[in-house]
């Protein structure tokens, strides 16, 4: 019963923002990210407790106000999502810019691509512009409700952009993609249960391996995607010339030199727009001592 | 030893799989005939093994060619065909 309410409940925010005019849906989106962020006072603290652990400020009234805006930020995310085809085919709303050894893997069709970014910007428009070039595969998590997944995944693939589940018995399921010649698109920013303990803003956050390890193994290129807002509806996005790592019979050792370029990219972004990011999640797992009472 | 080196060729597979899978298994009863999809194996243990193997044995693995593989004689054979 509480799902098929969850599930109506979707359908009915999903009318009203197929209603609303773009810049009007955006403006209700962040709305509710902003009365989201007021309501949600664990993910606050941590978000909040995130942020000056970072080290984007220092300040926690200026920490609040960075959470705040990121909880606006994903609101839009959302909406923005869905309304995609507003942005994709128009260069006024999407600026590109790709460098050249991308562009010859992307345009190549029996060349994979690995696509790595983070919960930063909007990674879902990113991955729906990507697919012009060849398919490309999203890994995401099951939704506990399965209908609200079914109307999400109807809603989040577009062209040649599908979602894949997390958990799949095949083991080479993401080596034949990338055989294939597609693209497969991963957020490495979430705490990685079985990841490696790599620096992220200065301290360690188990971080996952899977991009850098088909790499080295597939030998498929690697890229870093940031698609940041520059104003409703509006985006940049840019994607880093490849990043190559020769490997050195250390898999451990490759791993981490791949793993801890990628977080310095993700850093990177982060610093310039730190309220397009989503910080309500717990990356540092063993930082507890440090939070801070919103 | 066997004549075409099959049996070096598991011997060192074994010791691989035993030294970079995660997984709890009887490596030692290990056969050419053991199912892959027996090893316990997910999307990201299989490139770990992978990697390690290819080191081992000091060449590069088609992963088109991996992927097709349904029996550890298999990658064998495709171990042996890249000059293992």
């Amino acid at each position: 019963m509480l799902h098929l309410l969850e599930y109506w409940a979707a359908r009915l925010a999903l009318f009203g923002v197929d209603l609303l005019p773009p810049a009007a849906a955006s403006r209700w989106a962040a709305a509710l990210g902003s009365l989201w962020w007021t309501a949600d006072r664990p993910r606050r603290r941590v978000a909040i407790s995130n942020i000056l652990r970072a080290g984007v400020t220092n300040d926690a009234t200026e920490a609040r106000a960075i959470g705040r805006g990121a909880s606006r930020h994903m609101g839009m995310v959302l909406v923005e999502s869905m309304k995609s085809a507003l942005v994709l085919d128009d260069p006024e709303r999407l600026r590109v810019d790709i460098p050249g050894d991308v562009a010859a893997a992307l345009e190549d069709p029996d060349r994979g691509l690995i696509v790595v970014s983070g919960h930063f910007g909007n990674w879902e428009i990113a991955g729906q512009w990507l697919s012009r070039y060849k398919p490309v595969a999203g890994i995401s998590r099951p939704m506990t409700n399965p209908r609200v997944q079914k109307l999400a995944l109807e809603r989040r693939q577009r062209r040649a952009f599908r979602m894949i589940p997390k958990y799949d018995p095949d083991p080479g399921r993401f080596l034949k993609l990338l055989g294939d010649g597609e693209i497969l698109a991963l957020l490495v920013d979430q705490h990685a249960r079985r990841g490696i303990d790599v620096p992220f803003f200065g301290h360690p956050a188990k971080t996952h391996t899977t991009a850098a390890m088909l790499h080295l193994v597939a030998r498929t290129p690697l890229t870093f995607l940031v698609c940041r807002r520059m104003a409703p509806m509006t985006f940049e996005l840019s994607l880093s010339p490849l990043i190559e790592r020769a490997r050195t019979g250390d898999r451990e050792a490759d791993v981490e030199a791949i793993v801890r370029t990628l977080n310095a990219r993700l850093e990177e972004a982060i610093r310039r727009d730190p309220d397009q990011y989503l910080w309500g999640h717990r990356r540092w797992r063993e930082s507890r001592g440090d939070r801070l009472d919103a | 030893m066997d004549a075409d080196g099959t049996a070096d060729v598991l011997v060192r597979l074994r010791d691989v799989l035993r030294d970079s899978a995660v997984e709890e298994h009887d490596w030692d009863a290990v056969e050419a005939e053991t199912p892959i999809e027996s090893l316990g194996f997910d999307s990201l243990t299989i490139l770990d093994v992978l990697y390690d193997v290819e080191e081992e044995f000091g060449i590069a693995l088609d992963p088109k060619q991996v992927v097709k593989t349904r029996t550890v004689g298999e990658i064998i054979t495709l171990l042996q065909q890249n000059g293992a």
